[in-house]
């Protein structure tokens, strides 16, 4: 409550009575602010602390500059959250995460997915490609029905995750992996939208999402 | 007539060439399932599936008091943290198992007196919805396979192997998570769902299913049923009730999602022909007409999703619940208004239509959603316990005392 504790500093005969409204207002603010869905009862300063340990891959604010090492800044963040449980459990498979989900209490999970959630996504290190392969990407896209559920412009919502300002590179993984059912994803829904996807298709298509300013 | 050999191949391009390209638009351009069969001029709607929270909710974040029943019950949250919690099943021994969807957990809770000790028995799994429980042994479905584990309620820190049971499976992630239960035969039932939210299913597909518990003898019990994630049998007549998810985008008003009865093996129940007994679906009716289809035994409200259905055959609640149905309802997301989050209770009655009226609700408040009731599970002593995925609790209910 940053207003409260702001309006107990004034130095004036009326403050602390004014303080104590104040302080009644804010409390009572709060109890009605609608909580944010779902309550992750996520702490985001705790979130910062702890993902100190994620930079040297990740990038301190989450926009990573390595092309194998997803984005995660702006990221939606009930994805981020469940996208460790995976690893932890398993059920997305990969040598670098793997120890390190393992390591991770839930509310480590819940702190640092609200704290990446919460940062400014850079824009795509990637250049515009070719207007060609972007248009064929484009037209691909709409074909698969991928923004049906990435959301207008691929910016993600809560059912689907941000894909614009995403690496080439990392895409293109991550399609292949759907596709051949390595990828493991929450309810299935991604892998069963790869199976279609024409192997050519995959780089044109990851060529498009990966340039979208 | 006889063709010439060349027009013999041309006519053989034209076939095959259409054949190819019908079948890669087919495969290309279907929507994904949540959204097939969504009209042109719905189109800009917003409305998808209500995303799953990755986390229960802290107790002091479950507003119980908000939970109304009829006069003389009363609510608790009996455990909380079980992420995900969907289907309950007793063990002998007093184990309630609870399994979960798209968490992949299965868990074992245990009654310390004032509190309940949370443990995960299982994880990783391939949306394991069904659990059901009998001598000694805990049956697990997940999409493509049904699995045992035997003397688990002995070992619930270290649980024995799962052994598979049946793997002959469809593989399909749409309505492929299953209701598992035993019937009064001893078999095994579970649900096969559309692939789909409208199309023409497989053979194997859109059907309630059963297969001895050693897994041999599997049949086909119902067709037509596009989801049915909800069965129980009437503890008098032995005969199987079981709820259905209607299919999306055909309106804010229908189809009603349905209640049925299947009181005998083979009956079709429309899918995909024909919706809550009387609606022809636009598309894919195939000429087929309502009547030749088993009609609703209750048309139970659109898009409401309803999922649990038992029969309370307890002592703690007044005589007239004995043999009442409750039905939870995880409640719309194809719906501008929301509906269901709720638990319904059924009085079936001898030659009249069944009464149908709200047992407990609240977890919609306005439009907002704090919590999604699926499943209920009578406790021994009588009282009702009430599965909340969205928040990952149980609540438990109460008459009297
Ligand atoms: C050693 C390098 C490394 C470190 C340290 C690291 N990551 Fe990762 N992370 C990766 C790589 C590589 C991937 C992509 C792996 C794959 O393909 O599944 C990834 C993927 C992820 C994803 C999935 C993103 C998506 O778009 O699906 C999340 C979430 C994530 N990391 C979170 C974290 C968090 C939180 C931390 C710190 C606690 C962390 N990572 C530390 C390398 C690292
Ligand atoms: C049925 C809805 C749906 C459709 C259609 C769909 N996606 Fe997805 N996609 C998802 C969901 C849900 C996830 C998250 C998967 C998980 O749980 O790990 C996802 C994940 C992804 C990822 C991984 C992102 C990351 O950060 O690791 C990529 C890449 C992707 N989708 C690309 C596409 C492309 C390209 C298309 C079109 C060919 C497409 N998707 C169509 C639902 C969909």
């Amino acid at each position: 409550m940053p207003l409260a504790r702001a309006l107990t500093d004034i130095r004036s005969p009326l403050a602390p009575r004014f303080a104590r409204w104040a302080t009644a207002v804010a409390v009572s603010l709060a109890v009605l602010a609608p909580r944010p869905v779902p309550a992750l009862a996520a702490d985001l300063e705790a979130g910062r602390r702890k993902a100190v340990a994620c930079a040297a891959c990740h990038g301190l604010d989450g926009n990573s500059t390595n092309p194998t090492v997803p984005s995660i800044a702006g990221q939606v963040g009930i994805y981020l959250h469940w996208q460790l449980l995976l690893y932890r459990d398993k059920r997305r498979v990969d040598p670098q995460m793997a120890p390190i989900a393992a390591a991770l209490s839930e509310s480590d999970m819940a702190d640092l997915a609200a704290f990446f959630a919460a940062q400014r996504p850079a824009p795509p290190a990637a250049g515009p490609p070719d207007p060609a392969r972007a248009e064929t990407g484009q037209r691909l896209a709409a074909t698969y029905h991928c923004d049906d559920c990435h959301g207008r412009d691929f910016a993600g919502r809560e059912y689907a995750p941000r894909l614009r300002g995403l690496s080439r590179e990392y895409l293109v993984a991550q399609m292949r992996g759907f596709k051949a059912r390595t990828r493991g994803d929450l309810d299935g829904a991604m892998t069963q939208a790869a199976q279609p996807v024409a192997d050519a298709d995959i780089e044109p298509l990851a060529d498009y999402i990966g340039s979208i300013k | 007539m006889r063709l010439s050999p060349f027009r013999y191949a041309l006519a053989l391009t034209v076939v095959v060439a259409f054949v190819l390209a019908t079948g890669l638009v087919a495969a290309q351009q279907a929507p994904p399932s949540w959204k097939q069969g969504q009209p042109k001029e719905m189109e800009s709607s917003t409305l998808s599936p209500i995303a799953q929270p990755p986390a229960p909710k802290a107790p002091g974040e479950i507003p119980v008091d908000k939970i109304k029943v009829p006069s003389g019950f009363k609510v608790e949250l009996w455990a909380s943290g079980i992420n995900n919690a969907r289907v309950m099943t007793w063990g002998d021994r007093g184990t309630l198992f609870v399994s979960s969807r798209v968490a992949g957990n299965v868990y074992a809770v245990t009654d310390k007196g004032g509190s309940r000790e949370v443990k995960t028995i299982a994880k990783g799994l391939n949306l394991p919805n069904g659990v059901a429980f009998k001598d000694g042994t805990l049956y697990i479905a997940e999409i493509h396979r049904i699995t045992k584990m035997e003397g688990i309620e002995g070992k619930l820190d270290s649980p024995p192997e799962m052994k598979v049971v049946y793997e002959t499976l469809p593989k399909d992630a749409p309505h492929g998570w299953k209701y598992l239960a035993f019937g009064p035969d001893g078999k095994l039932y579970f649900n096969i769902g559309a692939p789909c939210n409208i199309c023409i299913p497989p053979d194997t597909h859109a059907n309630i299913s059963r297969v001895n518990p050693d897994g041999t003898g599997f049949e086909y019990w119902a067709h037509g049923v596009r989801n049915s994630v909800g069965f129980d049998w009437h503890p008098v007549t032995k005969e199987l009730y079981f709820t259905t998810h209607g299919r999306d985008w055909l309106g804010e008003d229908v189809p009603s999602d349905r209640l049925d009865v299947a009181p005998k093996k083979g009956l079709h129940f429309g899918y995909p022909y024909c919706h809550q007994g009387d609606i022809p679906d636009p598309q894919f009716h195939s000429g087929r007409a309502c009547g030749e289809f088993a009609a609703p035994l209750i048309k139970t409200g659109p898009h409401v999703a309803g999922n649990g259905v038992e029969f309370y055959t307890g002592s703690m609640f007044p005589p007239e619940y004995r043999n009442r149905m409750f039905l939870a309802q995880r409640g719309s997301w194809n719906r501008s208004q929301k509906i269901g989050f709720r638990v319904m209770m059924v009085t079936l009655r001898q030659g009249d239509v069944p009464r149908y009226e709200p047992f407990a609700e609240g977890w919609l408040q306005g439009d907002q959603v704090w919590g999604r009731p699926v499943y209920t599970r009578q406790m021994k002593d009588g009282s009702l316990l009430i599965s909340d995925d969205y928040a990952g609790a149980i609540y438990r209910v109460t008459y009297g005392r």
